[in-house]
């Protein structure tokens, strides 16, 4: 018996081996490979990278990633490290509005930011128009400018949670024993919170550079003649589509290469660098006088705003007269939320589909994992737990083409089907699934399941009594961020998805692509709306913040 | 029902935690495994429970060999260190539970809750959640939720550790009455000396996963087998004398130690020519002067002393170099003494116990 219940867990760990090995592993090999295989060919060769090193055109993609994720990390912190210290120190009025409104930007899609900036800044933008009637001309919206603009405003969330959660962990006594020790409140700040908090810090900015880096939508919409190498990669993929991937495997093993280097850091340098701190008192919240606290008041409302305006406008734009890109506000019309519900819903309903299901099977998976990693240490499930966070570090469009490069021929061909947009879904996001989960089963200690075997119920039977319902709030909350991500999943989608399986992101993409915005807000709307609603559940009826989940 | 390990050995990759260890408790009996953190006595415990398979040895209730029963299977009712309540249940639920698990009929299941939450003074409390509860009440719907099914065995892991001292001996104290009242065999690990003797039928001491000695609580403390048993069960002075000679007819062993003569009652002449001898601090009495009793009498000087109302505890200096601690109930006016005074001290000759252990010399 006790043989038996080893062998069910030895099973899936067996499985989610193979499942892993399946989805990420075979596929970026096979990638890796074509990326030293010559298009012509066939044979052995390093002339894509060649290419890669020394034509300017490639060169300049490479530079302009770097150029543009380095740019929105420092803006990032430049915003998030006061706002962050704001709102974990200083009373203002509204406070737990504004920190709940400023970590909306994480979830919102990223190109429906850009497609809104276009609507107010873009060639027939609204502020542009308003402002050439008066005669002023801003300086263009496209290419870097817009693109730092958008990923700044999105990902400044992260190092503002970051920067809290470490503000808030600092003991109170630490900085008072510097004041006892004779440092001024300046010196306190630079020579002991800063220092504390520097992890928090670096690991927020690590997290916007990635994030900037494998973004596809932002540049894509809002970049136009500015490339980097998450849409350099795709277009060589849709050039080559048929033939080997090799240009495209090798921009996105440059890619990989520049993802694995941050991640890297992150578990090197960071992990080393976090001084573990059981905060018994957090430090005092100071409430200042009425001028400085206007003041925070002022700069923490600003970015909420500037960050969160441009999903309203796209709101407002869905149930605007429109005629291809121009937008008469102010005439209300149902015309293009009518359309989108009428006569084309099927990317709403496959857009659900997808998502439901890759969540689903992510909820499992992630259930069976996180309790190997939790329970079972070995030297196997080491590996897995290494190995999980592998879809973290791979940009969606890499990891698209190396799916769709490696199963449209072979013994398993998905290429072409729905099965294949599940599975990069579901491996892209379950790691949020085994977050959450794996967090709350290290909270359960090894006894209560023990204390159930020993009055009597198997194994396996008293996993799913006992634990898993004290899991369920975790696992709701790891489900609701899988799904919410995953209906706004475009990078890994547009490599992926074929003719009716088009998702809602899709759609935006398209029509924003071909210039109708109208259309393109309906669905950007239903897209809002439809992230928002659970996420609301998530909070009022579990208790439990989007950050939770991060 | 009575519990056998024979031979059982654990390891845990290089670190051998339980060493050949063969137990037999009787059924009924209340037996302890008492020891430093680290000695095997929990792993042995889990190897009762099922939870920890043995590499070596077998293990019986009655004449059953449970070696290949699973856990679950083994219905033996475990209190864990840290309760292992379920959260999610109310306090009725987590008693309830094991006989969920047996399919036990619904008037039986509420009567049998109720009884053992009568038992152990919960009735009140039935519906409220673990959280809710004092360490105290959580304690005792641990135990109440390992006896209602009828184990064929109790095992309690460390109950008490994570309680108050005043409430561990009133828990100590309900949860003997309780066991005796059942007459439920038991076995309790613990590294709290005072509580394993307080509450045990026999006691076996465990270090580096071997057992030193299996006994009644007062032939553990009267009668430790080796250093480490009597370090283990209290306070110890321990000396080590040389052998000068035999006296049979009044069975006494002319000692020395340290140029100090010393005669000690051995019913047999000693085959070494060393002993090690242990003087528990209250065997030791506190003579007037030097007048008093020639035998076994010796001075030293007070390096501290402890007043804490019906005893007083000297850290006193003897023969030379030698450290000695002393215990005096119910002290005199002329045994009151402060650092830095000398004292005379006395013991009778059959007081010090020879620990008969060869390896300990």
């Amino acid at each position: 018996m006790i043989r038996r219940f080893l062998g069910i867990w030895n099973l899936i760990l067996l499985a989610a081996l193979i499942i892993l090995f399946l989805s990420v592993i075979y596929p970026m090999a096979s990638i890796f490979l074509a990326s030293f295989t010559s298009p012509e060919t066939n044979q052995f060769s390093l002339e894509n990278y060649q290419k890669i090193f020394h034509l300017p055109f490639y060169l300049r993609c490479l530079r302009n990633s770097l150029w543009v994720s380095t740019l929105a990390m420092i803006l990032s912190l430049i915003i998030g490290i006061p706002f962050g210290f704001f709102v974990s120190r200083f009373h203002f009025p509204g406070k737990s509005v504004i920190k709940t409104l400023g970590t909306l930007p994480l979830i919102l899609p990223t190109f429906i930011g850009a497609e809104a900036w276009i609507l107010l800044l873009g060639r027939n933008g609204w502020f542009t128009q308003l402002l050439n009637a008066v005669g002023v001309r801003l300086p263009s919206i496209y290419g870097w400018k817009g693109i730092v603009l958008v990923f700044t405003l999105q990902f400044f969330p992260y190092v503002f949670l970051m920067v809290s959660a470490a503000m808030t962990t600092i003991d109170k006594s630490l900085e008072e024993s510097a004041r006892n020790l004779g440092a001024n409140p300046f010196r306190v700040f630079r020579t002991v919170t800063l220092p504390v908090m520097m992890p928090a810090i670096v690991a927020g900015a690590l997290i916007v550079f990635y994030l900037s880096i494998e973004n596809f939508g932002v540049p894509v919409l809002i970049g136009e003649g500015f490339k980097v190498l998450a849409v350099q990669a795709y277009n060589e993929f849709i050039s080559e589509l048929g033939g080997n991937p090799s240009m495209a495997g090798a921009l996105s093993m440059v890619l990989v290469m520049i993802t694995l280097l941050v991640a890297l850091t992150q578990k090197y340098w960071v992990e080393r660098k976090s001084y573990a701190m059981s905060s018994l008192r957090p430090p005092d919240i100071i409430r200042l006088k009425p001028f400085p606290t206007f003041c925070i008041w002022l700069f923490c409302v600003s970015v909420v705003f500037l960050s969160l305006f441009p999903f309203f406008v796209v709101i407002v734009s869905s149930v605007t007269k429109s005629r291809g890109p121009v937008m008469y506000f102010g005439q209300f019309s149902l015309k293009n939320l009518a359309s989108a519900f009428q006569i084309a819903p099927r990317p709403i309903l496959n857009s659900f589909f997808l998502a439901t299901t890759a969540t689903l099977i992510g909820v499992v998976f992630g259930l069976g994992v996180s309790y190997l990693v939790v329970r079972r240490k070995g030297p196997v499930t080491y590996l897995l737990d290494m190995l999980i966070i592998l879809p973290l570090i791979i940009a969606g469009t890499v990891l698209g083409i190396a799916l769709a490069a490696t199963y449209n021929k072979g013994m398993i061909v998905l290429t072409g089907t729905w099965m294949i947009l599940v599975l990069a879904y579901f491996i892209r996001k379950v790691p949020y699934s085994i977050k959450t989960t794996s967090s709350v089963l290290q909270q359960i200690d090894v006894s209560v399941e023990e204390a159930s075997i020993n009055l009597g119920v198997p194994p396996v039977r008293s996993f799913l009594k006992v634990i898993v319902p004290v899991m369920l709030p975790g696992i709701a909350a790891g489900a609701i961020m899988m799904w919410v991500t995953t209906l706004a999943e475009l990078s890994s989608t547009i490599v992926l998805y074929y003719g009716p399986w088009s998702t809602m992101t899709v759609q935006i993409f398209q029509y924003v692509g071909s210039g109708d915005f109208g259309l393109a807000s309906a669905y950007g709307t239903i897209l809002i709306v439809s992230v928002l609603i659970p996420l609301f559940f998530l909070q009022r009826f579990l208790g439990k913040e989007l950050t939770s989940a991060l | 029902m009575e519990v056998r390990l024979q031979g059982i050995t654990k390891r845990f990759g290089s670190l051998v935690a339980i060493d050949k260890t063969s137990l037999s408790i009787e059924g009924g009996e209340f037996f302890t495994l008492l020891g430093p953190s680290g000695c095997g006595k929990t792993t042995l415990l889990r190897v009762v429970a099922g939870f920890t398979r043995p590499d070596f040895g077998k293990i019986f209730f009655g004449n059953e060999n449970i070696n290949r029963l699973p856990p679950h299977k083994r219905e033996t009712g475990m209190v864990f260190q840290n309760y292992a309540l379920f959260p999610q249940m109310d306090v009725f639920d987590n008693v309830a539970y094991g006989l969920r698990a047996r399919r036990v009929p619904h008037e039986e299941l509420q009567s049998r809750v109720n009884e053992i939450l009568d038992k152990v003074q919960l009735k009140e409390l039935a519906h409220r959640f673990p959280s809710q509860l004092s360490g105290g009440q959580q304690q005792r719907v641990a135990l109440a939720r390992a006896l209602v099914i009828c184990p064929r065995v109790l095992l309690m892991d460390e109950p008490l550790s994570n309680l108050d001292a005043k409430l561990r001996i009133s828990m100590r104290q309900e949860i003997r009455k309780i066991q005796k009242e059942l007459g439920i065999t038991t076995l309790y690990v613990t590294h709290d000396q005072e509580e394993a003797m307080s509450i045990s039928d026999r006691i076996a001491i465990l270090n580096l996963g071997k057992v030193q000695q299996v006994g009644t609580p007062s032939e553990i403390y009267f009668h430790p087998k080796n250093r480490f048993v009597a370090e283990f069960t209290g306070t110890s002075n321990l000396l080590e004398v040389a052998v000068l000679g035999y006296d049979p007819d009044q069975q006494l062993v002319h000692t020395d130690f340290k140029g100090n003569s010393m005669l000690i009652r051995y019913p047999q002449r000693p085959l070494q020519n060393h002993l090690l001898l242990l003087l528990r601090p209250e065997w030791i009495k506190i003579a007037r002067d030097r007048q008093d009793n020639p035998v076994n009498l010796f001075s030293g000087i007070v390096l501290s002393s402890t007043f804490v109302g019906s005893m007083v505890k000297y850290q006193i200096k003897a023969f030379g170099d030698q450290l000695l601690i002393l215990e005096v109930q119910d002290p005199q006016d002329y045994e009151m003494k402060r650092e830095g005074e000398s004292l005379f001290f006395r013991f009778d000759a059959d007081r010090p116990v020879v620990i008969a252990s060869r390896e300990d010399l």
